[in-house]
C-alpha cells in the first residue's frame, strides 16, 4: 500500500499569536527554513508542494502557485488542499499519493494562516442563503444545536467535559509553542462557570482564532533510507469521508463521518482504537473529541461521558490527549489549525515531547474535522494513524 | 411576556437567491411554503439544492406546498451575535423537523425560556423581508398569536 510507503521526516512550528505581526507568507518561509534545517534537504530537492487552504489566501484562485513563488519553489506538483480542519492530514494523503505516483520526491506541506490579522476569503455557501438571515454565527451556535441534541439523547456529564478542558490547558502550559495568553492553569469549575456563548457551549468549549504555521517534509520512505535519515514517522492508516449521510433529509447529528474514516484508518493500520498509544484529535469545540472517542470506537456511542470520567487523559496517562495543549489551548490558527495536532503527534513519535513527552511511542492517532454543514456535524471527518520508523 | 427578543424590528440581512432556490423564495411572498420532493425516493429534502440528495438528478424532484407544522429538533441560545443582530441576545435558534421529515433552521418567537424543550410542537410564523419574500420563523403551536 502507498500510503506505508511514504516518510516524514521532519516537522517544523511557529509560535501560535492572538494576531501575527508576520505575513503569512513569511510564516511559510519559516517552515521552509525549519525543515531544510532539520532535513538535510535542499531547497531545489523539494519538487512538490501541498497547502492547507487558508482564509488569509482563500480569494486567491492561484494560491499553490503564488505561495511557490513567493518561497522560490520550482516544482513537479502543488495543490491547495480545501477540506478545512482535515487538510493538513488530507495534505499528507495526498503527498504519499503523488509520491506513490511519481509525480514528486519531496513534498512541503504546508500550512499557515493568519486569519486574524488577515482574512480575504469570501465563501460561498448555504450561508447566505439559510442562515445568516437568522443570526446565526456559524460554528458556536451548530455545537449549541449539538450539543443540546446530545444532551436530550444521552447523558452528558458537563464535568467530563471539563476534565479535557482542563488537562488540555495543562499541556499547553508545557508547551513553548502554545499561544501565550492560554498558558494558564484551569480548574473543572472555571470551565464550568465560563461565560455561555450559545447554550449549552461555553466560552472554554470554545477554541480561540490565531495566527501560525507548521509544516511537514513528507518523502519516499526508501529515498529516507537511502540519504541516512534515522528518524522518520510513517502513515500507516487514512481514512477520509465528506459529506456523511449525505443522502438523508434527518441525520443523528452525533454521528459523524469518523465511524467511517476510522474503521478505513484502523482497518489500513492493523490497529484497535486498543492500541492506540496517543490521541491527538482535531479539536474546535470540547464536545468534538468525545463524539470522536465515540464514533472511533473507544468507547460506545453516547457513553463518551463514562469513558471520560475513567480515563487519564494526561501525557503519561492512559491515553495521551492532544500533548500540545490541541487548538482550544495551543490557539487555533485559522485553517491550518489541523496542523497543531498533527504536527505534536510527529513530534512526540520523534521523542522530541521535551516535558511533556509520552513514554509510549508505538503509535499515535490523529484526526481532523472540517467545514460546517447545514443543520448537521460537520462536513468533513478525516483519522491518520502515524508509526515512527528509524 | 418572554426575555427572548422575537427580532421583530430587525432589518435582517436578505437572503440570496439562487437559480434553482427561485420557486421556494417566491412562493414566500404569498406567505406559502414550497418543499423540494422527490418522486422516486418519495421524500422530501431541505435546504433546496439543484439536485436530489436521494438520486443525484435535477429531473426527479418537484415542488409540493406544506404546512411549515413541526417539533423542536435541537435549540441554542444565542447570547452572541453579529450586526444587525447584536444588542438582540437572547434570541433562539432553532432545528425544527417539519412533518414531511426535514429540518429546517430558524428563529422561534413568542417562545418563553421554560417553554422551550426539544420535541415541542410549532407552526410557521411568517416574517416580512424588506423585498417583499418572507422568512420561515416558527412559534409554539400552543399559546401563540395567529400568524402575521
Amino acid at each position: 500500500m502507498a500510503l506505508h510507503d511514504a516518510a516524514i521526516i521532519a516537522y517544523a512550528e511557529t509560535k501560535i499569536v492572538p494576531v501575527s505581526d508576520r505575513d503569512i507568507w513569511q510564516l511559510g518561509a519559516d517552515i521552509l527554513e525549519q525543515l531544510l534545517d532539520r532535513s538535510g534537504h535542499e531547497k531545489g530537492e523539494i519538487d512538490g508542494l501541498i497547502l492547507s487552504a487558508s482564509l488569509t489566501g482563500a480569494g486567491n484562485p492561484f494560491w499553490s502557485q503564488a505561495t511557490a513563488d513567493a518561497l522560490s519553489l520550482e516544482l513537479d506538483f502543488c495543490q491547495t488542499v480545501d477540506i478545512g480542519g482535515c487538510s493538513p492530514l488530507g495534505a499528507v494523503a495526498r503527498a504519499s499519493a503523488a509520491i506513490d505516483a511519481g509525480f514528486a520526491t519531496s513534498v512541503l506541506c504546508l500550512y499557515a494562516d493568519t486569519a486574524v490579522a488577515e482574512a480575504t476569503a469570501r465563501a460561498r455557501s448555504f450561508g447566505q442563503e439559510w442562515t445568516t438571515p437568522l443570526g446565526y454565527i456559524g460554528p458556536p451556535a451548530a455545537f449549541g444545536l449539538l450539543t443540546r441534541y446530545y444532551e436530550e439523547k444521552f447523558a452528558l456529564d458537563h464535568r467530563a467535559l471539563g476534565k479535557l478542558a482542563v488537562t488540555q490547558r495543562e499541556h499547553a502550559i508545557l508547551n513553548d509553542l502554545a499561544c501565550e495568553k492560554l498558558r494558564k492553569p484551569i480548574t473543572i469549575e472555571d470551565y464550568l462557570q465560563s461565560r455561555v456563548i450559545n447554550d449549552p457551549v461555553r466560552l472554554l468549549d470554545s477554541v480561540m482564532p490565531c495566527d501560525g504555521a507548521s509544516g511537514l517534509l513528507v518523502t519516499g520512505r526508501r529515498a529516507a533510507e537511502k540519504r541516512g535519515l534515522t528518524r522518520c514517522v510513517v502513515p500507516v492508516g487514512y481514512g477520509e469521508r465528506t459529506n456523511y449521510q449525505a443522502s438523508r433529509a434527518l441525520v443523528d447529528p452525533t454521528e459523524t463521518g469518523h465511524s467511517v474514516a476510522g474503521d478505513r484508518c484502523f482497518a489500513q493500520a492493523g490497529l484497535t482504537p486498543r492500541d492506540i498509544a496517543s490521541f491527538h484529535p482535531y479539536d474546535d469545540f470540547i464536545i468534538a473529541i468525545m463524539m470522536q472517542l465515540e464514533m472511533l470506537g473507544f468507547c460506545p456511542h453516547g457513553q463518551g461521558s463514562a469513558f471520560i470520567r475513567e480515563t487519564d487523559f494526561g501525557f503519561a496517562g492512559d491515553v495521551p490527549l492532544n500533548t500540545g495543549g490541541g487548538q482550544i489551548s495551543a490557539g487555533q490558527a485559522g485553517l491550518a489549525g489541523g496542523g497543531t495536532n498533527l504536527v505534536e503527534a510527529v513530534r512526540q513519535l520523534f521523542g522530541d515531547g521535551g516535558a511533556r513527552q509520552v513514554t509510549n511511542t508505538r503509535n499515535a492517532l490523529v484526526t481532523g474535522i472540517g467545514g460546517i454543514p447545514y443543520g448537521r456535524n460537520w462536513n468533513s471527518s478525516a483519522a491518520m494513524i502515524l508509526t515512527p520508523d528509524a | 411576556m418572554t426575555d427572548f427578543n422575537d427580532l421583530t424590528d430587525l432589518d435582517r440581512p436578505l437572503p440570496v437567491e439562487r437559480s434553482f432556490s427561485r420557486p421556494f423564495w417566491d412562493a414566500t411572498r404569498e406567505r406559502r411554503l414550497l418543499l423540494q420532493y422527490d418522486r422516486v425516493a418519495q421524500a422530501f429534502q431541505f435546504y433546496p439544492r439543484p439536485t436530489s440528495i436521494y438520486t443525484g438528478r435535477a429531473s426527479t424532484l418537484e415542488w409540493r406546498e406544506v404546512s411549515g407544522e413541526g417539533s423542536i429538533f435541537s435549540y441554542t441560545i444565542a447570547r452572541r451575535a453579529r450586526p444587525p443582530f447584536r444588542g438582540h441576545e437572547p434570541f433562539w435558534l432553532a432545528l425544527v423537523t417539519l412533518d414531511e421529515g426535514v429540518n429546517v433552521m430558524s428563529n422561534v418567537i413568542q417562545c418563553a425560556a421554560g417553554q422551550m424543550q426539544i420535541g415541542m410542537r410549532v407552526r410557521p410564523h411568517w416574517a416580512p423581508l424588506s423585498d417583499g419574500r418572507h422568512l420561515l420563523l416558527f412559534r409554539p403551536a400552543e399559546g401563540g398569536s395567529p400568524s402575521g
